[in-house]
C-alpha cells in the first residue's frame, strides 16, 4: 500500500504538467466553439486530441500557442497557463509565445525557399545564432532530429517545395524544432501523406518525445493509439474525457467515448 | 462598291435564309421525329448557314488584300464569283442534310475555324505593324546616317536640310520621365497594396481598393492638366526656385511625378490581387514560427508574389515609356541632355507627335525620323519585357 502511494507520486513529478487549461471558452463570432474545456498536459509526453470534425479539438490546439489571435472574429476566455504562466496575460508577447509553441500543419507548408532557408528561418527571424556556423549547426540538428538530415544533406539549396509530401512535412517539423520550442503543436500532421510517410512521421513524432511537450490533433483513432500516451476525447466544443490511451481505448468512461471510438458516432 | 455591298447583302440573305430551310429540311428527311437525327435541326441549321458566309466571305477578304481595294471597286465578276461561292456552299451542305450527318462535328469545325482567324487577327496586326515601321525606318536611315541618329546628342529639326536629329536627348528624357514616375509610383503602389491585403479590414478594403483604381480611369490629358496648373507651378515655386535649380513650371519632375500618380493604381491593383493569391498557409506557417505579421510579409509573402509584382512594375514601365500627354503639359518639348530635374525635358513620344503634326512631307527624314523613333521606343519595351521574364524565371520562389 505504501510504496504504491510512493511509485504514484513518483510517475506524477516525472510526468510535469506542461501545459494547464482552465475554464477555457472559444466564440467565433456567434458560435460557442470550446465551451468550458480544463485539461492539464505533461511534459515529455505525446498528448492526442480526438473527435469528429468541427467538435474544437483544432481551434483548442491553435489557442495554445495564440493562432487563433490571427482571426479577427475569434474571441477566447478562460486561462492558459505554460509552466504556470498565464499566455493570455497582456505581458505576453504572441510573437515570442509561438516561437516557443512551434506548430506543424495538417498540409505541408514549406516556404518556397531552399531546404536550409526553410530551417533557418526561425533562427534568423529570433536571433538564435550568432554566425554562420552556428546556424549551419542548428539546422543540421533540426534536420537530424526531424529525420531529414541523410536525404536532405546534399541538396540544402534545392527548393524545400520540390521534395516529397512526407518529406516536406518531416521539413516543417524541423522548421518548427529550430526555434528550440518547449511544446509542439501539430495539427492532423499526417493527413495529407501517404501511409509510408505517415509511419515515418509517426516514428519522428515518439522520438520528439523524448525533447518536447507534443499535442498532436488527429482524425485517426489507430493513429492516436499508436503514438499518444494521453487522449483527449472532443465532442461538440466539450472535452469529454481526458485520460491514459490505453484507458480511453479500452475502458472508456463516458458512453459517448465508447460510441466514437467503437465507430457509432462522428 | 455597288457590287460589292450587293454580294454581302446576297450572302447574309443566302445565310439566313438557309438557316431557316435547313432546319425544316432536317425534321423533313427525319419524317418529323428528330430522336432519328444524329444532329439536331438548329446545328443542322447553324452548319448550312456558316457554309453558306464563310468561304465568301473569306475570299471577299483575300481578294480585297490582294487587289489593295481601296476605294471598293469591284468588277461584276468578282462580286459573280462570291455570290457562286455562297450557293455553292449553300447547296452542298443542304444535299449534306441526311439523318446520319454530323452536323453537330461541322458546325463545331467552322466556329474553330473563326476563332482562329480571330487570333490570327491580332497576331497579323502587330507583326503588320512592326513591317511597316522597319520598311519607314529604312526609307529613313537611307536618307539619315544611322551614326548621328543614334549617337548624336542634338535634337534641332528644320526644313533647310540640315537637321540634326540625334535620339540620344528624347531617349534621355523618356527614361528619366519614366525613372521619376516609378521610383514615385512603385513603393507607394506596393505599400499601398501590402497594407490593402495584409493589414486592412474587409470593409475599409471594399472601399479603398475602387478609390485606388478610379484613379486609372482619369484620362490622362486630365493629369495633364493637373501637371501644368497645379504641380508644375507649385514645383517652381516651392522647390525649384529656393533652391536655386530653375525657373521652369516645365520640367521633368513635374512630368514624373504626376506619371508616378497615374500608375500607382497600376501597381497596386495587380499587386494587390497577386498577393492575396499567396496562399494563406505560407502566413500561418511564418506566424506559427514566431514571426511578425511585417516579417511575415518581407520574407514569405513578397518573395512568393515576386514575380507577379515584376510583372506589374513592368506593365507600369511600359505605360510611362509610352505617356505622352502628360509629358507635353508636364515636361514640354523641348529636347534637352540635362540632369536637372527641375528643367523642361521632353520624350521620344512626344517628338513623334510633333514630326507628324503640321505641314509636313512624308519622304523627308524630318517626318520619316518619327518611325526610327517608335521602333526603338518598341525595341526598348520589347528587350525590357524579356528581360523581366528572364529575371522573374530565374528568381521565382514557387508555391504550390
Amino acid at each position: 500500500m505504501e510504496d504504491m502511494y510512493h511509485a504514484d507520486r513518483a510517475t506524477s513529478t516525472m510526468q510535469d504538467i506542461k501545459i494547464s487549461a482552465k475554464n477555457v471558452q472559444v466564440h467565433y463570432g456567434d458560435t460557442h466553439a470550446i465551451k468550458d474545456v480544463n485539461v492539464e498536459i505533461a511534459d515529455k509526453t505525446v498528448t492526442a486530441f480526438i473527435g469528429p470534425s468541427g467538435c474544437g479539438k483544432s481551434t483548442f490546439l491553435r489557442c495554445i500557442n495564440r493562432m487563433n489571435d490571427t482571426i479577427d472574429i475569434c474571441r477566447v476566455a478562460g486561462d492558459i497557463l505554460i509552466d504556470g504562466e498565464d499566455i493570455y496575460d497582456p505581458k505576453v508577447d504572441p510573437v515570442q509565445l509561438r516561437a516557443k509553441v512551434g506548430m506543424v500543419f495538417q498540409k505541408p507548408n514549406p516556404f518556397p525557399k531552399s531546404i536550409y532557408d526553410n530551417v533557418a528561418y526561425g533562427p534568423k527571424i529570433h536571433g538564435l545564432a550568432r554566425n554562420k556556423a552556428e546556424l549551419d549547426e542548428i539546422v543540421e540538428k533540426s534536420l537530424r532530429k526531424a529525420a531529414l538530415w541523410n536525404e536532405a544533406k546534399d541538396r540544402l539549396d534545392a527548393p524545400g517545395t520540390g521534395l516529397s509530401g512526407g518529406q516536406q512535412q518531416r521539413l516543417c517539423i524541423a522548421r518548427a524544432i529550430a526555434t528550440a520550442p518547449e511544446v509542439l503543436l501539430m495539427d492532423e500532421p499526417c493527413s495529407a501523406l501517404d501511409p509510408i510517410a505517415t509511419a515515418q512521421v509517426e516514428e519522428l513524432i515518439d522520438e520528439l518525445r523524448q525533447s518536447y511537450s507534443v499535442v498532436i490533433v488527429t482524425h485517426s483513432m489507430q493513429q492516436a493509439a499508436r503514438v499518444s500516451q494521453k487522449t483527449a476525447f472532443f465532442h461538440l466544443g466539450n472535452l469529454v474525457e481526458y485520460d491514459d490511451t490505453d484507458k480511453i481505448f479500452t475502458n472508456p468512461e463516458d458512453s459517448r467515448t465508447e460510441s466514437y471510438i467503437s465507430g457509432r458516432i462522428g | 462598291m455597288q457590287s460589292l455591298t450587293l454580294s454581302f447583302l446576297v450572302i447574309f440573305a443566302l445565310a439566313i435564309v438557309g438557316y431557316v430551310v435547313a432546319r425544316s429540311r432536317a425534321l423533313y428527311v427525319a419524317d418529323g421525329d428528330i430522336r432519328r437525327l444524329v444532329s439536331l435541326p438548329s446545328q443542322h441549321a447553324l452548319n448550312v448557314a456558316m457554309s453558306t458566309a464563310i468561304p465568301p466571305l473569306a475570299a471577299i477578304l483575300i481578294f480585297s488584300l490582294y487587289a489593295r481595294l481601296t476605294d471598293g471597286q469591284v468588277s461584276w465578276l468578282a462580286g459573280f464569283v462570291f455570290i457562286a461561292l455562297a450557293v455553292t456552299g449553300f447547296a452542298l451542305s443542304m444535299i449534306g442534310i441526311k439523318r446520319e450527318t454530323r452536323a453537330r462535328n461541322l458546325a463545331e469545325r467552322w466556329i474553330m475555324g473563326l476563332l482562329i482567324f480571330a487570333s490570327t487577327i491580332a497576331i497579323m496586326t502587330t507583326v503588320g505593324i512592326v513591317f511597316s515601321m522597319l520598311f519607314e525606318t529604312r526609307n529613313f536611315f537611307s536618307q539619315y546616317d544611322w551614326r548621328s541618329f543614334f549617337f548624336s546628342t542634338s535634337w534641332s529639326p528644320n526644313f533647310r536640310g540640315d537637321s540634326a536629329l540625334g535620339i540620344l536627348p528624347l531617349l534621355w528624357g523618356t527614361l528619366y520621365v519614366s525613372l521619376i514616375a516609378l521610383i514615385f509610383a512603385v513603393p507607394i503602389g506596393l505599400f499601398a497594396a501590402i497594407y490593402l491585403s495584409e493589414y486592412a479590414g474587409p470593409r475599409l478594403r471594399s472601399v479603398a481598393k475602387p478609390a485606388i483604381e478610379v484613379l486609372a480611369g482619369i484620362p490622362t490629358i486630365v493629369y495633364g492638366l493637373f501637371a501644368l496648373f497645379i504641380v508644375g507651378p507649385g514645383l517652381r515655386d516651392y522647390f525649384a526656385a529656393p533652391m536655386g535649380l530653375g525657373d521652369s513650371a516645365l520640367s521633368v519632375m513635374t512630368a514624373g511625378l504626376v506619371m508616378g500618380i497615374m500608375l500607382i493604381p497600376f501597381v497596386s491593383s495587380l499587386s494587390d490581387d497577386i498577393i492575396n493569391a499567396v496562399p494563406q498557409a505560407m502566413r500561418d506557417g511564418s506566424l506559427g514560427l514566431g514571426a511578425t505579421r511585417s516579417e511575415t510579409i518581407r520574407q514569405v509573402v513578397i518573395p512568393a508574389a515576386l514575380p507577379g509584382i515584376i510583372g506589374a512594375v513592368l506593365l507600369a514601365a511600359s505605360r510611362a515609356i509610352g505617356e505622352t500627354m502628360i509629358v507635353v503639359l508636364g515636361a514640354g518639348a523641348a529636347a534637352r541632355l540635362s540632369l536637372n530635374p527641375f528643367e523642361a525635358m521632353t520624350t521620344v513620344t512626344v517628338k513623334i507627335v510633333s514630326q507628324l503634326t503640321g505641314d509636313t512631307d512624308f519622304a523627308s527624314p524630318e517626318t520619316l525620323v518619327a518611325f526610327a523613333l517608335g521602333l526603338t521606343l518598341f525595341v526598348i519595351t520589347l528587350g525590357l519585357n524579356v528581360l523581366a521574364l528572364y529575371i522573374v524565371r530565374k528568381y521565382r520562389e514557387q508555391y504550390e
